[in-house]
């Protein structure tokens, strides 16, 4: 990585250079060629100067008009003949066409090496502060489960405890292992969409049905938090979309709302749906914390946690609505979040292109 | 053993994440703390503005308010309540923040549960003697010089008439000189009253804290007559100062 580096400086230095001395050669050779083209006309002034000097002493105008072919001779008058005049001066024209012309390429050349290596070094300077950032708050995120894991042994090892006590402390622990083993999970899952390692198959999918399979497997723990999770979804409406993104994308969603509503108390989740110009949407509504407008897009970044406190059953990552957003993107859907305000519940719309024809 | 009525032998354990707090919690209770658990810093500063207690264990990332924050807020009320932060950012450049927004110790996640317990301990200790030590009239304030130090409630006013806001850090050090009167007390006993151990890596800081204190009580701080330094070795209080 640091030779990488080194040698790209070392590049970008180089080409700098030498874009210095393209530049330095055009100019040198333009005022060479300029110079060159001024001594051919200096020699000719002095052939004219001869020419005049005999036809003064009597020689005849053939005569020096044979010995001294580029003279033009105007009655007894010696002058540069107007065709060689014409050579001189399409003869400079052509040399500094052609350095302009050979020197701009070089130039131009050289920016273009200059501008991708420099683009390459500015990339991978961004890609190392995010791997640095991703890096730091991974590990922020694992200590406090470590911590508390930490903390339930140390003290089973450390006092006399009653059986009660000890199984609240095993259910503990194993609740932040649980809590560590999903933030890998998702932090693979987040990794891979974020290089483009996820092959989505578009493919039609009902949703009605493909969405009470996710409710139903978390209707039991909505329940433990005193939450109703009801799903209004007429049969019949056919999206495009991947069936696993969709299955990840609706679970993510319901454990997002599930942590809204627990700290309020329990509460009701509803998802509808309903089809508009070309699309689905689906729409997942709480009745839990809400957030605040601003925050609305905000919530789908990397590692943001608006209640970091979330509910007694619940440990966010910060990474559950960032794949939500990924996934829609790969499989062309969208997604949005609004809501009123804090304490004002929130709703969630995911959009999916709708399937083109009822499939048999 | 105290009750743990008594506000300065309970904790308030300022915690967001649900089973740390509990595991915290059950822990200070075994050894005898009362504590009260809260989970977001604005609540922690409503509660302690109603309440007292003896310590507060403070987790630096909080919904609402961060513990930083909250322990500044504490400081500018007038509030002196040791702090002692918990936090999973344990770098340097963090621990100074930290201390400087006026925190008595700081522990990085995860921590030993034994070395956190002595923590307390120790914090509480310190607090402990430096109450007993300003209990009577006559100990809680310190007259030299035309100076006077009200240790109770941290502040003194100096020779020149100017009153001056201590702080804890300060008036711990001011009473372990003032309980030696002309001995000589090392930089090391320093260090163990009034910070307990490992806290502050060098004993170049209770140099610097004589050095304030010099400035506020000194008429010439540059030739102090009171606060005494005894080369290689700490500080000596001469309360009639030196001739």
């Amino acid at each position: 990585m640091k030779a990488t580096r080194v040698f790209q400086v070392t590049a970008l230095a180089l080409v700098v250079v030498a874009a210095v001395q393209a530049g330095w050669w055009l100019v040198d050779q333009r005022s060479y060629a300029i110079e060159k083209v001024r001594d051919a006309r200096t020699l000719y002034t002095q052939q004219i100067v001869a020419a005049q000097a005999l036809l003064d002493s009597g020689t005849s105008s053939d005569q020096v008009r044979t010995m001294m072919p580029g003279v033009a001779i105007n009655g007894k008058r010696a002058s540069l003949s107007p065709e060689v005049d014409q050579m001189l001066m399409s003869e400079e024209h052509r040399r500094i066409n052609q350095y302009a012309w050979e020197g701009g390429f070089f130039l131009l050349a050289l920016a273009v090496c200059n501008g991708v290596i420099f683009r390459a070094l500015r990339a991978e300077a961004r890609v190392r502060q995010e791997q640095d950032n991703f890096l730091a708050l991974v590990s922020h995120q694992f200590k406090t489960p470590l911590a508390s894991l930490q903390l339930s042994l140390e003290t089973m090892a450390m006092r006399p405890l009653s059986p009660e006590q000890s199984r609240t402390l095993i259910d503990r622990m194993l609740s932040d292992l649980a809590r560590m083993e999903a933030m890998v999970t998702q932090i693979l899952e987040s990794n891979r969409l974020e290089r483009g390692r996820i092959d989505l198959k578009v493919e039609p999918i009902e949703l009605g049905g493909a969405v009470g399979r996710v409710v139903s497997n978390m209707e039991e723990r909505a329940a433990k938090e005193k939450i109703t999770i009801s799903a209004d979804i007429a049969r019949g409406m056919y999206v495009m979309a991947d069936p696993l993104a969709l299955d990840v994308v609706v679970r993510n969603l319901l454990e997002n709302a599930i942590a809204a509503v627990t700290p309020v108390g329990g509460g009701t989740i509803s998802l509808t749906a309903r089809q508009v110009s070309g699309e689905v949407e689906l729409s997942v509504r709480d009745t839990g914390v809400g957030f605040r407008p601003v925050d609305g897009a905000r919530l789908f970044e990397k590692f943001t946690r608006l209640h970091p406190g979330g509910g007694s059953s619940y440990f966010g990552t910060g990474l559950g609505l960032y794949i939500v957003r990924r996934l829609m993107q790969l499989a062309g859907g969208r997604v949005s979040a609004h809501s009123e305000g804090v304490g004002q519940g929130a709703q969630f719309v995911l959009a999916w292109p709708v399937a083109p024809a009822e499939p048999t | 053993m105290n009750t743990p009525t008594q506000f300065f032998n309970r904790i308030l354990v300022v915690e967001d994440d649900p089973h740390l707090a509990a595991g915290i919690v059950d822990n200070l209770r075994a050894e005898g703390y009362g504590v009260h658990a809260i989970t977001d810093g604005q609540q922690a500063l409503d509660w302690l503005s109603e309440e007292q207690c003896g310590l507060i264990v403070l987790d630096v990332m909080l919904p609402q308010v961060d513990g930083f924050t909250v322990c500044r807020t504490l400081r500018q009320r007038g509030d002196s309540t040791p702090v002692l932060f918990l936090t999973a950012r344990g770098d340097p450049a963090d621990r100074v923040t930290g201390l400087e927004a006026g925190g008595d110790d700081y522990m990085a996640k995860p921590f030993h549960l034994q070395e956190f317990l002595l923590r307390v301990r120790a914090i509480l200790r310190r607090w402990d003697w430096y109450r007993n030590a300003s209990a009577t009239p006559a100990s809680a304030v310190l007259q030299f010089a035309g100076n006077e130090v009200d240790f109770r409630a941290f502040r003194a006013r100096s020779w020149n008439g100017i009153s001056q806001e201590l702080t804890e850090k300060e008036a711990m050090i001011l009473k372990v000189l003032a309980e030696h009167p002309g001995e000589i007390v090392s930089r090391e006993d320093l260090l163990e009253k009034v910070w307990g151990y490992d806290v502050f890596p060098s004993t170049r800081t209770v140099d610097n804290f004589i050095l304030r204190l010099r400035k506020r009580f000194e008429r010439d701080p540059a030739n102090p007559k009171h606060f005494l330094t005894v080369w290689g070795v700490g500080y000596r209080f001469m309360v009639e100062g030196e001739p």
